[in-house]
C-alpha cells in the first residue's frame, strides 16, 4: 500500500499537534509515578544479589572447612608413612664395599694386612 | 551508540533502571495513546489509560515472559485498561480535544475548523470496529508498518492490510467534505 494512501487528516488527533512538549511531559508524568516502584525494584535487585552471595557462602564455608580437614588428615598420614632417609654413603665406604675386604687383603699380601702405608705405596706404584 | 533491544530494556527496568524504563515509555507512548484512543475515543481517557498502562506494565514486568514482544504485551494492557476505564466511567462527557492543543498554534477560524474536523473524525472513527480504529491509528498516525502492527497486536499481516483498507475507505466516505485534508 502506498504511503500517500495515508489518511493524513488523522494527524489532528495527535495531542502533540501545536504542543511540542506534550510527549516529554507525558513521559515525565509516568516516570514520576513510577519512581516508587523503580526504587522498590532496585532494592529488591540489591537484596537478591546479597541473598545469592550469602546463600553461596553458606554452602561454600562448610565445603571449604571439610576440604581443609581432609587435606590436613592426608598431610598427617603422609608424614607418618614417610620412610627413614637413606644413610649417606661416604666415598671410602663405597670403595670399600666395591672392592671387598678380600681384594685388599690379596693386594697387600698376608703379612701386610694392616699396613696402610704399604697399601698406599702399592696403589701408587700400580697407577704409575 | 547501539540501540538497546526491548528485551535488554525490560531486563534493566526489572532491576529498577529508571533510564531503561524511560526509554520503553519513549518508544511506545504514542502507540499506547493511539490504542487507548481507539478504544475510548476521548483524549483525556486515552491519556489516562495509556499512562496507567505503563504503570501496570512496570508492576507486572516479571509477567512479561517474552521480553522481545514487550510492545504487544504492553498494548494488550492498554486495550484492557481502556475498556475497564470505559466500563467504570461510562465515558466522561468531557471535551475530547486536547486542551493544550487548542491553546496555541492556529488562529480562531482555523481552530474552529480543526475542532469541527475532530468532531467529524470522532464520528467517522466510531463507525469502525475497535481493531480497525487501532490499526488505522497505529499505521496512519503513528507510522507503524504492517509487519510491526501484525507482530505487536498479534494478527496476520494480510488481515492488518485488509482492516486498514476498509478503515480508510470508511473514513474517506465519512470525511468526504474534508477531501482536501484526507
Amino acid at each position: 500500500m502506498k504511503d500517500n494512501d495515508r489518511v493524513s487528516v488523522l494527524e489532528v488527533l495527535d495531542p502533540a499537534r501545536g504542543n511540542p512538549g506534550y510527549w516529554s511531559r507525558f513521559r515525565s508524568t509516568i516516570l514520576e509515578h513510577a519512581a516508587f516502584e523503580l526504587a522498590r525494584r532496585r532494592e529488591a535487585a540489591r537484596a537478591s544479589v546479597a541473598a545469592v552471595l550469602s546463600g553461596w557462602s553458606r554452602s561454600l564455608i562448610p565445603v571449604a572447612a571439610a576440604a581443609a580437614l581432609i587435606a590436613s588428615i592426608m598431610i598427617a598420614n603422609e608424614t607418618q608413612q614417610q620412610p627413614e632417609p637413606a644413610p649417606r654413603l661416604v666415598l671410602e665406604d663405597m670403595l670399600g664395599g666395591a672392592l671387598g675386604a678380600s681384594s685388599v687383603q690379596v693386594s697387600l699380601g698376608a703379612g701386610e694386612r694392616s699396613n696402610t702405608a704399604a697399601f698406599i705405596a702399592f696403589v701408587e706404584e700400580d697407577t704409575r | 551508540m547501539r540501540q538497546r533491544s526491548d528485551a535488554e530494556l525490560v531486563a534493566q527496568a526489572r532491576c529498577g533502571d529508571r533510564e531503561a524504563f524511560g526509554e520503553l515509555v519513549r518508544r511506545y507512548q504514542r502507540a499506547a495513546y493511539s490504542v487507548a484512543l481507539s478504544v475510548t475515543g476521548q483524549h483525556q481517557d486515552a491519556e489516562d489509560a495509556a499512562q496507567e498502562s505503563f504503570m501496570v506494565a512496570l508492576q507486572r514486568l516479571d509477567d512479561c515472559r517474552n521480553a522481545d514482544r514487550f510492545a504487544g504485551w504492553l498494548l494488550a494492557i492498554v486495550r484492557n485498561r481502556s475498556r475497564n476505564l470505559i466500563r467504570r466511567e461510562n465515558l466522561r462527557s468531557g471535551d475530547e480535544i486536547p486542551a493544550s492543543a487548542s491553546s496555541s498554534g492556529p488562529g480562531p477560524d482555523r481552530m474552529a475548523d480543526i475542532s469541527a474536523l475532530r468532531g467529524r473524525l470522532k464520528e467517522a472513527l466510531s463507525t469502525l470496529t475497535e481493531v480497525q480504529r487501532e490499526i488505522v491509528l497505529l499505521h496512519d498516525l503513528e507510522g507503524w508498518k504492517h509487519d510491526e502492527i501484525s507482530e505487536r497486536i498479534g494478527i496476520p499481516s494480510g488481515t492488518v492490510r485488509s482492516h486498514l483498507h476498509f478503515a480508510r475507505k470508511a473514513l474517506r466516505a465519512r470525511l468526504a467534505g474534508w477531501k482536501d485534508h484526507t
